[in-house]
């Protein structure tokens, strides 16, 4: 293992270390002050951004486009076999970059955001796991590793918008976003399973598994299934405004930037296979395009700053899509570097909003002026009245998933109570 | 029997007289029987050939449940009678998983489960389990007694491949599997069971896991030819059930049926990957043989210590904030659970992913049942886990102790394997293929080359081909 090598297995799993490490030493007893969780997180990721930047240093100097670091199988069973390979490339490198730095500024700014918080400790540690998580699926060799990561993001995305557990509102939300989460992950399940079936492999890190025609559109399919989910587009678009439910550092870094936008790098790995499929890129673009007028349009409605910003990170994460159904690889990735880093300041700074206004209007000796003419201005009077009730909605998704999925399954759940009630005089 | 295999199941039996003659240290007793149970399985695994290790790996899985059981059972709980049922159906367990005798089998098969018709042991009241179990060891012995009158031996090596007694035998096999291990439409009596019943012996003998045994060991290798025609109907029932429990299990609000619910479900998927023909399938099945035992047991174990402490009509119908009390045992619940769902870190995300392959490979349509069910399970676990744990403190409760020393250290080591296991599971999965491949041959034996071909590449002829658009 050369240098580089060294540096990429450090920066992932540094993070998950001390995760490990900090819960072992909580389950024997040991809970550290707040300075020294916040002492322990800023040399972790310092650490981690040295590194890659050692890594990406070296490269240039070398004249290499990736560092590769093969540790054979994870588990193997007969011709299955689970490869451990971690690759830092041109696309994983700037999402591997903006998750640890992005990383160390939620650590650092949440030290004092959340000081003397009761489950200051509880944020730490899942910060370092999400970090672990973000880390592990985007310097995935294989889509079975990538899996591993994509899970462990979904679930402490989910523990977080719980944080604030004593009020059962972000506990309901935590739900919701786990079902919507599990749901759509059967895709990413089956497709990396057909995959193995089909192409014999599940690995990149020597170029994407051979597929072509229809199998290519079918797994490519099962992919956007995973990837809308993740990244909230139409039409599971519902879960994002409830995850604001949680603590405004862990929103800006999962909904503003890293976890919002971990579908999109799926499809950014998987577009050579998607431009094969006409079908496949054109329902990419259709959600793509869907979310964005559903993100722009429910955007406008909300009432509070974190939903609005939530919306406004749909509306970009469509057109990313859109953009990669097109095939413009760079252009999706500069997009999605500099949309992650704007809206995460957006999100932080959104406690202080009135203040920053207050200032503002302080400094120009007056209010803002209203910046250009408003869209919805255009539509007639009745049309306005239809799209605003439309957009307070949200589109309606939450009641169509009600309705047509949620309760469907309850109703059949208390049936099969009802049957297995019989005989037994009780329900 | 050897003399190990004899420590092994002797010394609990003997050690649950004692306990029921003595009626005192009866957690002292039954932790030393268990440990000694537990080195003697060692010994038996340490010097097992690789390919037929299976029994063994099952006799230390099980000892070191009841081990477990024997520190994680609560004071209140820990009567002699409780404590002797305990090392009763230990015996009884290790002597099932090590014969190779079939009536051997069916008097050990019988045997574990008399504690739960006594109310002196277990003082269960519920008439379902009762039925359950006792028509599920009606037809194991008519299963037997039909082959001893077609005038075989009993030996289960010696019958291998000869299907005695033919489709009869085989029909009386399955039902005993249906009703022993819950699948559809004979699953009701598994919640009753846990519900009505002690929380950890019930654990404890759902955990035995007496269908996906008998199954493995006697209904694959005896029965080749029927077993590769027949046999996925009992897969196709084993997802209809995982599916059936997952949804019901939606919307239920008592926690040790739910809890019950999830295990039979995660287990359905057990028969699912044995039928599935496949390595990966065989010894996914394998693997999550250990995964759902090890946490099943973990969370019977975490929610009987809540209700010791918090009362016995705990519900998942509203909010409890429990984890304002008990953090530790929060911790050690939801890493359980994900275990039990496959979530990554643990070694139950390895054995899903193995078990969805192997499924999906034989079965491309029903076979997406199993993911589908898991998702489902995961929903519910996470909803009695919330519920549980989170939400607004609770005034009423009385300030009680988080998990004690005792208690801490046994859910630890509970913890630390489904964790180490999932961070490093080659050791566990190599050793489970080796025995997979075992059982995967016999599955095979004397079958036509080109049906075990079609069957390993059901996926690829049932989906578009490669140009096919």
């Amino acid at each position: 293992m050369d240098y580089s090598q060294a540096m990429l297995v450090f920066a992932v799993l540094a993070p998950g270390a001390v995760f490990g490490l900090l819960a072992l030493l909580w389950l024997g007893g040991w809970v550290p002050s707040e300075r020294v969780i916040s002492r322990i997180t800023g040399v972790t990721f310092s650490a981690c951004i040295l590194a890659l930047v050692t890594i990406l240093w070296r490269l240039a100097a070398a004249g290499h486009s990736s560092v590769t670091v093969t540790f054979g199988n994870w588990f193997t069973v007969h011709d299955y076999h689970f490869p451990l390979v971690l690759l830092a490339d041109r696309l994983s490198a700037p999402f591997l970059g903006l998750t640890v730095v992005l990383a160390g500024l939620i650590g650092r700014f949440s030290a004092t955001y959340l000081h003397r918080e009761r489950g200051f400790l509880r944020f730490f540690l899942l910060l370092h796991l999400f970090a672990f998580g973000s880390l592990l699926a985007f310097a995935a060799g294989s889509f079975d590793l990538l899996v591993g990561g994509w899970e462990m993001v979904g679930i402490t995305s989910v523990l977080l918008i719980a944080f604030f557990q004593q009020r059962e509102a972000p506990v309901e939300s935590a739900l919701y976003v786990f079902a919507v989460y599990r749901a759509c992950d059967i895709g990413l399940l089956v497709g990396v399973f057909a995959m193995h079936r089909w192409a014999g492999t599940a690995s990149f890190a020597g170029g994407l598994p051979a597929l072509t025609g229809s199998r290519a559109t079918l797994v490519c399919l099962l992919l956007l299934l995973a990837a809308a989910g993740k990244a909230a587009q139409v039409p599971f678009s519902g879960w994002l405004p409830r995850a604001m439910e949680g603590p405004t550092p862990s929103s800006a870094i999962f909904y503003g930037a890293i976890s919002i936008h971990a579908g999109a790098y799926l499809l950014l790995r998987v577009q050579p296979m998607l431009a094969q499929s006409f079908l496949a890129s054109a329902i990419v673009a259709a959600i793509g395009v869907a979310t964005a007028i559903h993100g722009t349009m429910s955007g406008r409605a909300s009432a509070d700053a974190k939903t609005s910003l939530a919306y406004a990170s749909l509306t970009q994460v469509g057109v990313v899509f859109v953009e990669i159904a097109l095939g413009w690889r760079a252009i999706a990735v500069i997009h999605i570097l500099g949309h992650a880093t704007v809206r995460t300041l957006q999100f932080l700074r959104s406690p202080s909003m009135l203040h920053d206004y207050h200032m503002m209007h302080s400094a120009i000796g007056g209010e803002l002026s209203p910046t250009g003419k408003y869209l919805e201005s255009l539509f007639p009077e009745r049309a306005q009245v239809w799209l605003y009730r439309w957009s307070l909605d949200r589109g309606h998704l939450d009641n169509i998933l009600d309705r047509f999925a949620i309760h469907p399954l309850r109703r059949l759940s208390k049936f099969f109570a009802r049957l297995d009630s019989l005989g037994t005089g009780t329900r | 029997m050897n003399l190990l295999t004899a420590v092994a199941i002797g010394v609990p039996w003997a050690a649950g007289i004692l306990t029921a003659a003595t009626r005192r240290h009866a957690r002292a007793i039954g932790f030393a029987a268990a440990l000694v149970s537990l080195a003697a399985s060692a010994l038996l695994l340490r010097g097992a050939p690789a390919r037929e290790s299976l029994n063994e790996a099952l006799m230390v899985l099980f000892a070191s449940l009841t081990l477990g059981a024997t520190l994680v059972i609560p004071r209140r709980d820990c009567t002699p009678g409780t404590m002797g049922g305990i090392l009763y159906v230990l015996g009884s367990t290790l002597l099932a998983y090590s014969t190779e005798n079939l009536v051997v089998l069916l008097a050990a098969w019988i045997l574990s489960t008399v504690p739960f018709f006594r109310a002196q042991w277990f003082g269960a009241r519920a008439w379902r389990p009762r039925i359950g179990l006792l028509l599920s060891s009606i037809a194991l012995a008519m299963a037997i007694a039909v082959i001893a009158a077609n005038g075989h031996a009993m030996s289960i090596g010696g019958l291998k491949g000869r299907s005695p007694g033919g489709m009869t035998v085989f029909g009386l096999l399955v039902a005993a599997v249906v009703f022993r291990k819950g699948i559809c439409p004979a699953h009701a009596w598994v919640a009753e069971a846990a519900e009505g019943g002690p929380a950890i012996p019930t654990a404890l003998l759902l955990n035995g896991h007496f269908g996906a045994m008998l199954v493995a060991k006697t209904i694959v290798p005896l029965f080749p030819h029927i077993a590769g025609e027949w046999f996925p109907l009992l897969s196709y029932l084993a997802l209809a059930t995982a599916l059936y429990i997952a949804i019901r299990a939606l919307t239920e609000n008592s926690p040790r049926r739910l809890l019950a619910y999830l295990a039979l479900s995660q287990s359905a998927c057990i028969l699912a990957g044995l039928e599935s023909g496949t390595a990966e399938g065989v010894t996914g099945a394998l693997v999550h043989w250990f995964v759902v035992t090890a946490s099943t047991m973990g969370l019977f174990g975490v929610l009987r210590l809540l209700e010791v402490r918090f009362g016995e009509n705990l519900t998942a119908s509203r909010y409890l904030g429990l984890a304002e009390h008990a953090p530790k045992l929060a911790v050690f619940f939801i890493v359980f659970a994900l275990a039990l769902v496959g979530l990554p870190g643990t070694l139950g995300f390895c054995s899903q992913d193995l078990l969805i392959n192997g499924t999906l490979a034989s079965h491309p349509q029903t076979g997406l049942l199993l993911p589908i069910a898991t998702a489902m399970n995961a929903v519910s676990v996470f909803r009695l886990f919330a519920r549980l744990f989170l939400g607004k403190r609770r005034t009423g409760f009385t300030v009680m102790a988080d998990a004690l020393p005792r208690e801490r250290w046994i859910l630890a080591a509970g913890v630390l394997f489904v964790v180490l296991g999932g961070l490093f599971p080659n050791a566990i999965v190599a050793l489970r293929s080796a025995e997979a491949e075992t059982v995967e041959q016999a599955m095979f034996i004397s079958r036509p080359a080109t049906a075990d071909h079609s069957r390993r590449n059901a996926f690829n002829t049932s989906l578009p081909s490669q140009h096919g658009n």
